[in-house]
């Protein structure tokens, strides 16, 4: 019952607070700018695009015109030079005039020869403009190939159909056995965007913690509570309260996002369409989201324990950022090869369980003892963590500027409540 | 029954047996046993870090005492029984962007009592200490004065048997004090035995029924305050003659003399008999004034603290 009256109070305080209120409203919408700028650039960057096409045959242009049209739509659009009687070479003069200028982003000359040895030069001013020659690359060899069926007298719908693409189905296949079409990149995104909510709450809510224990410590509430409840209780009653609000943060937010995408509006560009994720992945991203949130918080609250202002703090609640960090870096190593040893252990490893463990879930469902065991290992580091914090807590408020020696540390840990 | 002294004090209430705990190589508290009466407000003086604090919070739980015992009504003293103790530390312990009456509802619900109880009961005492109507209100928005009354609330709400207050009138106005000093004799009243430490002695002598003085981690004087003042040598007398006329010298068992407000102070050596100076006195002429002054707490305080630590300063020289 004390325990839940340190929770309750934690959670009201921070709700009732202005920070929250403020931090509600304006998270999303620096996220939503972080989203909306590159948006807005990145239109920029991609206006269309023109191509010079030199055809001293005159018998490209236009088929490569309907298939680029076809393809790319309005991005790219090519713009025929016309020799008028004039040299190839004069020709070739100009297209490169053109790219020079900047007037185009690249020039194509086809070989006169270009039926037969199927070769093009092409002409682009920098690295960056030869991105355009992955667009044109498909369309121009669809275009020789269409001349040369033609040209062996195969008729036009079987030239649709030998030039046909190949459509691709993914499937992902679970161990139950069953294989299922899943939005890959739609699961991708979301997933990245739980990671970033779980990593910015910790930032956010670890230094809440880190804050008020050393406000308690402050203050000398910690005495009255110290007197009334044993310390491990009363640094479990802060996580919990501490988190519970970050948590109601966290379900505005995401409950918002979901109001809006069912009526049609779409946050920034963002929707929030969970039915890309199955059930298991959804329960196992509130589970690692809610241990991992508060192993954090008990780790901030040990520093906060042992410092007495946050300036104090500041460099004991590095090497925690680090251990957020770390996992952040070894993302792109595990999704390589999530069943790898190295990924294993490293999920295994309570402190970058809730990132690297869920993205493995994501990527390819680990067997169910390994993602039970990280649950299990990650309850037994809070458990850990918090009753040391809350053991600290002791020495702390004794603590007049010094820090404790190892010895006194190792005597207060023995010490039951 | 605060200013009864002849009153019969109860069987112990608290009872702290070799109570030792040290720093590293600080004896904070060294062998230290003492007991408090039931029904009474008992001082708990000492110079600073005489080790009050620490022996306060060795009862509070707060710090693991090294050894010792502490008993509360007869019984070891677990987190249950600390549930009837009430505690006010020195600095205000209060969260400061709370409400006043969510503050004392936490803070009866940290002592057992159940939430819709707490509430009522916070209600009651907000009124009594005249802050109805700032219950709503952050500790922030309150006077110092007022935080100090919430605090308080916040340690009798509960109906504790002790309750242990530690310097709770510092840095209050004389009139806040008067406020809070008659709230303890109020609850002291009611049945709950008072631990009252602090260095303001006078106040401890307003309030207290008995006194323990502890210095160096050691209790170096204990028991009733009547009786402490008793046994306590009288070490001066004030006199004057009608006429107004000069102290002689020589008159005997005298120090020194010293003019006061129109009469005179005489300080006394050790053992010195009064009947003896009352009749010399009488020979030299007509007496208007002879009382024996009752040394005061402070200089009991000093008199003893420097005994102890084998200061060779006659008591006399310090006191006021």
């Amino acid at each position: 019952m004390k325990l839940w009256a340190i929770i309750r109070r934690e959670y009201k305080e921070r709700v009732k607070s202005k920070g929250f209120v403020i931090s509600t409203v304006l998270i999303p919408l620096l996220m939503s700018m972080t989203i909306i700028i590159p948006m807005l650039m990145g239109d920029r960057v991609e206006e269309r695009r023109t191509v010079a096409v030199l055809d001293s045959e005159g018998r490209w242009f236009k088929d490569l015109q309907d298939i680029v049209a076809e393809q790319s739509g309005d991005g790219l659009e090519l713009m025929a030079v016309e020799l008028n009687g004039r040299s190839l070479e004069q020709g070739i003069q100009e297209v490169q005039d053109l790219v020079t200028q900047g007037t185009v982003n690249g020039g194509i000359v086809f070989d006169p020869d270009f039926m037969e040895n199927g070769k093009l030069r092409f002409y682009v001013k920098s690295v960056a403009a030869g991105l355009a020659s992955d667009s044109l690359r498909p369309a121009v060899n669809a275009v020789l190939r269409k001349a040369r069926y033609a040209e062996a007298g195969i008729s036009e719908d079987l030239t649709e159909y030998l030039l046909s693409y190949t459509d691709w189905e993914r499937l992902t296949v679970s161990e139950e056995g069953d294989a299922t079409a899943r939005d890959e990149r739609g699961v991708f995104g979301m997933a990245m965007t739980l990671i970033m909510m779980l990593y910015m709450m910790v930032i956010l809510y670890g230094q809440q913690t880190l804050v008020g224990v050393i406000e308690e410590k402050t203050s000398r509430v910690v005495e009255v509570l110290l007197s009334s409840v044993p310390s491990s209780q009363m640094m479990l009653g802060k996580i919990l309260g501490i988190g519970a609000a970050g948590l109601t943060q966290v379900a505005i937010w995401v409950l918002s996002l979901y109001l809006a995408s069912t009526r049609g509006i779409s946050i920034a560009g963002m929707t929030f369409d969970a039915s890309v994720l199955s059930p298991f992945i959804l329960v196992s991203f509130l589970l690692f989201f809610i241990l991992g949130f508060m192993m954090y918080s008990a780790l901030f609250a040990g520093v906060g324990a042992l410092c007495n202002t946050i300036q104090e703090a500041q460099p004991f609640s590095t090497p925690i950022m680090m251990f957020i960090i770390i996992p952040m870096l070894m993302l792109t190593v595990v999704m390589q090869d999530p069943g790898g040893t190295l990924a294993t252990v490293m999920s295994l490893i309570p402190m970058f369980t809730p990132v690297l463990m869920f993205i493995r879930v994501i990527l390819e469902t680990p067997p169910m003892w390994q993602v039970v065991l990280s649950w299990v290992l990650l309850l037994v580091a809070i458990v850990v963590f918090s009753r040391t914090a809350g053991k600290l807590f002791r020495v702390g408020i004794l603590m007049h500027g010094a820090a404790p020696s190892w010895g006194t540390l190792l005597k207060v840990m023995r010490q039951s409540d | 029954m605060s200013h009864d002294p002849t009153g019969p004090v109860g069987e112990a209430v608290l009872e702290i047996r070799g109570l030792c705990k040290s720093y590293g190589k600080v004896h904070a508290v060294k062998n230290l046993s003492l007991s408090i009466p039931q029904g009474a407000i008992h001082g708990f003086l000492g110079p600073n870090g005489a080790g009050k604090t620490t022996t306060i919070r060795s009862i509070m739980n707060i710090v693991v005492p090294d050894g010792g015992e502490i008993l509360f009504g007869g019984h070891p003293l677990d987190r249950q029984r600390l549930d009837r103790i009430g505690y006010l530390p020195e600095e205000r312990g209060l969260y400061r962007k709370m409400t006043c009456l969510d503050q004392l509802v936490f803070l009866a619900e940290l002592k057992s009592v159940p939430r819709s109880e707490a509430r009522h009961k916070a209600e009651a005492w907000l009124e009594r200490v005249g802050l109805s109507d700032w219950a709503g209100r952050k500790i922030d928005a309150l006077s110092k004065g007022m935080q100090q009354k919430v605090q308080l609330a916040s340690v009798f709400q509960f109906d504790p048997e002790l309750v242990i207050l530690d310097e709770p009138f510092s840095g209050l106005d004389p009139l806040n004090v008067e406020v809070l000093r008659d709230i303890i004799r109020e609850e002291n009243r009611r049945g709950c035995t008072i631990i009252f430490s602090t260095h303001m002695l006078p106040e401890a002598e307003k309030l207290c029924d008995s006194i323990c003085l502890i210095e160096g981690g050691e209790v170096i004087l204990e028991g009733d305050l009547a009786k402490v003042k008793r046994d306590f040598p009288l070490d001066s007398v004030k006199a004057a003659f009608v006429d107004g006329r000069d102290m002689p010298s020589g008159l005997p068992g005298v120090l020194r003399t010293e003019r006061n407000e129109g009469a005179w102070s005489l300080i006394l050596s050790e053992g010195a008999d009064h009947q003896k100076l009352l009749d010399g006195l009488r020979e030299e002429g007509a007496l208007s004034l002879f009382s024996a002054h009752r040394p005061s707490l402070d200089e009991i305080f000093i008199s003893a603290v420097r005994k102890r630590r084998g200061a060779a300063f006659a008591t006399q020289e310090v006191a006021s």
